[in-house]
C-alpha cells in the first residue's frame, strides 16, 4: 500500500472529498486565460493549457489577474482548491465553487502533491492526505 | 469573527432583505479570507455593475432593488461604474463608428448599457464613470490610509500604492452600499510593507519599460509587495501601465517606489525598517524574454491596432494626437478612453484628428472585456501587456489562431500606418 502524507492547513471552505490531483506548478490566471464551458486554461504556453479540471482537485501557488479569477469557480469546477497563499482573486472563487478548499498549510502542498497523486482534502478537520501515485 | 451590534442586525436581517444579502456576503468573504472583523470604509469603491453580486449565491433580483431605492436607499460609500455594464461591456462612446456588429447596432447599444438597471443605481449615487481607470475621472480620490473597497485589478494598486488609499480586489454592491469589507489584505498596515526589493540593469524610464517591468514583478512576486529601486520617477501613464501589468503576471495590490509613492520616503521606510525576504535583479535578458512572451505571432503583417489599456488618459490621448495628425491609417485603429475623458477629448480636437487618420476614439470597454475582435483580423497589435495577454488567451484553438504584437505606442502607430509590425525590446 502507498504511503500517505498528511499536511495541516486552514480551511478556506468546508467539506471533505477525495480526487485526483491536478498541479500547476505557476499561478494560475482567470478572465480571458480560462474557458469555464470546457473547464480548462486556454493561456497560451500555461502547463495546464486546456487540460480539464473538473472534478479534480486543483492545486497551485497562487492566484493571478484579473477579478475574472472566479471563472475558475463557475461552469465546469474543480472537486476541491489546495494552495499555497491566497487573496480576493481566490477567496470570491471558492464561494462561486461552494466546494472545499484549503491554503496557509505548514508545509507546502506543492512541495509534495503531483498529477495523478490522489488527495483527500478534509477541510471539515483543517487537513489533506496525500496518496502517492504508482511510479 | 467579531461583528458589531449594528452589523448583527444587518445580519439578522434587521433591516431588510438586500442589506442582509450584502452582510451575508461580506461575513462569507470575511470568513474564507480569515478576517477576524470588519473595517468601515470611508473611501471610495467601484464594482462591475449592474451585479448585485459577483457570487451567484448572492444574486438578487431587479424588483428587490427598485424596493429599495424608492425607499430611498444609496450607496454609503462613493461609488464608481467599472467598465461598461456586464456582461455585453460594449462601447460607451464612439461605437457608431467601431464596425464590430452587434456593437455598432443602435437597438443593442441601448440594451447593453442595462438602462432599467443604471436608472436605479444613478439614483443611489453610482458615478458612471464606466471604465477600469475611474481614477482618472473621479473627482473624489481616497486621501492617505482611507479604507476604500475597488474591483479593478489593474486599478487597485493605483489606490494603494500611488494614492495611498487601501484596498483589495473586492468592491462589490455589498462593499459600496453597506461601505464594509473584511478586514484583511491591504487593509491591515502590516501587509502593506514591502518584502521583496527588484532592481533592474538598466534604468527603467520609458513606458514600456514600465509595463514590461510590471509583468515581470508580477510573475516575480506573486502575492508578495514589492519595492522596486533605482529607476526613473514614474509618470501618471507609467503607474498606470505598471500596475496593469503587475496585475496580469502576478497579483500586486501593493508596491513601493521609494522617493515617489506616499508610504516609502525610503526603502528602509517601505520595508519598515525590516531586511527584505529577498532581493532580486533583473538583467536585460530578463526583461527581454519578458517582452518576447508578450508577442506571439507567426508572421509580420498587423490587420487590426488596439490602444489604451488600461484606458488611456488626457496626455496619452494628447501624445497620439501629435503622431496620427494629417496621416492616414492602413488598418483599423481603436483608441480606448474613460468615458469622461472622452468629452474632453472631442472639445480639444484629438477625436477629430483620429477620425481624420481613420482611427477610431472609444470609451468604457476594451478587446478583452468584450471578448474579441472583429470578424476576419487575425492579427492585433497593442501597447498594453495586458491587453496582449488577455486576448491571446481568448484564441486558444490552433484553427482561430490571433497574431498578437506587443511594443511601444509608436510601435503600434507605425503598424497602422504600414501594416507591418517593427517593434523590438529596444
Amino acid at each position: 500500500m502507498s504511503e500517505t502524507i498528511r499536511i495541516k492547513g486552514r480551511a478556506e471552505w468546508p467539506g471533505k472529498v477525495t480526487a485526483e490531483a491536478l498541479v500547476s506548478p505557476i499561478p494560475i490566471e482567470g478572465f480571458a486565460n480560462v474557458d469555464d464551458v470546457h473547464g480548462y486554461i486556454t493561456e497560451r504556453y500555461h502547463p495546464l493549457f486546456k487540460i480539464p479540471y473538473e472534478g479534480k482537485i486543483l492545486v497551485f501557488p497562487s492566484p493571478r489577474g484579473s477579478g475574472g479569477f472566479m471563472k475558475f469557480g463557475t461552469g465546469k469546477i474543480p472537486a476541491a482548491y489546495v494552495h499555497r497563499r491566497g487573496n480576493t482573486l481566490s477567496d470570491a472563487c471558492i464561494m462561486c465553487a461552494r466546494v472545499p478548499a484549503m491554503t496557509d498549510f505548514e508545509t507546502d502542498p506543492l512541495s509534495v502533491i503531483e498529477t495523478g497523486d490522489t488527495v483527500f482534502v478534509n477541510a471539515d478537520e483543517g487537513y489533506i492526505e496525500i496518496t502517492k501515485k504508482e511510479k | 469573527m467579531y461583528l458589531s451590534d449594528d452589523e448583527k442586525r444587518l445580519l439578522d436581517g434587521a433591516e431588510g432583505f438586500v442589506r442582509q444579502r450584502c452582510m451575508a456576503y461580506l461575513v462569507e468573504l470575511a470568513t474564507v479570507s480569515g478576517a477576524e472583523r470588519m473595517v468601515d470604509l470611508d473611501g471610495t469603491t467601484d464594482f462591475h455593475v449592474p451585479t448585485t453580486a459577483l457570487v451567484p449565491e448572492y444574486l438578487f433580483p431587479i424588483e428587490e432593488l427598485r424596493k429599495i431605492v424608492d425607499e430611498g436607499a444609496v450607496f454609503k460609500a462613493p461609488t464608481f461604474a467599472n467598465k461598461a455594464p456586464f456582461y455585453g461591456a460594449t462601447f460607451v462612446d464612439g461605437w457608431e463608428g467601431c464596425a464590430y456588429p452587434p456593437h455598432n447596432d443602435p437597438a443593442h447599444h441601448a440594451k447593453a448599457m442595462q438602462p432599467d438597471w443604471m436608472e436605479l443605481y444613478v439614483r443611489m449615487g453610482l458615478i458612471t464613470t464606466y471604465s477600469c481607470a475611474s481614477y482618472l475621472a473621479s473627482s473624489y480620490w481616497p486621501s492617505v490610509g482611507q479604507h476604500c473597497a475597488w474591483n479593478e485589478s489593474s486599478a487597485v494598486p493605483y489606490c494603494n500604492a500611488v494614492l495611498g488609499g487601501r484596498s483589495n480586489i473586492d468592491g462589490s454592491f455589498a462593499s459600496s452600499f453597506l461601505a464594509k469589507a473584511p478586514y484583511s489584505g491591504m487593509h491591515v498596515p502590516e501587509n502593506r510593507l514591502a518584502t521583496v526589493v527588484i532592481d533592474t540593469e538598466r534604468l527603467i524610464q520609458t513606458d514600456v519599460e514600465w509595463d514590461v517591468l510590471g509583468f515581470a514583478v508580477g510573475e516575480e512576486c506573486g502575492l508578495d509587495v514589492p519595492a522596486l529601486i533605482h529607476t526613473a520617477k514614474p509618470t501618471t501613464t507609467q503607474y498606470q501601465k505598471f500596475n496593469t501589468a503587475a496585475n496580469t503576471g502576478g497579483s500586486i495590490a501593493m508596491y513601493h517606489v521609494p522617493g515617489a509613492t506616499p508610504e516609502a520616503p525610503t526603502l528602509e521606510w517601505a520595508l519598515g525598517g525590516k531586511k527584505p525576504a529577498r532581493e532580486v535583479r533583473f538583467d536585460e535578458a530578463h526583461l527581454k524574454k519578458t517582452y518576447e512572451k508578450l508577442n506571439d505571432h507567426r508572421g509580420d503583417t498587423v490587420e487590426m491596432v488596439s490602444l489604451g489599456c488600461p484606458h488611456y488618459n488626457l496626455v496619452d490621448l494628447m501624445l497620439l494626437s501629435r503622431k496620427l495628425k494629417g496621416k492616414k491609417v492602413k488598418v483599423p485603429v481603436w483608441i480606448m478612453t474613460v468615458p469622461a475623458l472622452y468629452h474632453t477629448a472631442e472639445q480639444l480636437g484629438y477625436k477629430k484628428i483620429f477620425e481624420d487618420a481613420g482611427a477610431v476614439l472609444l470609451s468604457g470597454t476594451c478587446p478583452a472585456a468584450i471578448a474579441g475582435v472583429p470578424g476576419g483580423i487575425r492579427a492585433l497589435a497593442v501597447d498594453a501587456a495586458k491587453q496582449a495577454y488577455y486576448i491571446s488567451g481568448l484564441f486558444p484553438e490552433a484553427d482561430d489562431h490571433l497574431d498578437v504584437f506587443y511594443g511601444t505606442q509608436d510601435d503600434c502607430v507605425d503598424a497602422a500606418l504600414t501594416g507591418v509590425w517593427r517593434g523590438e525590446w529596444r
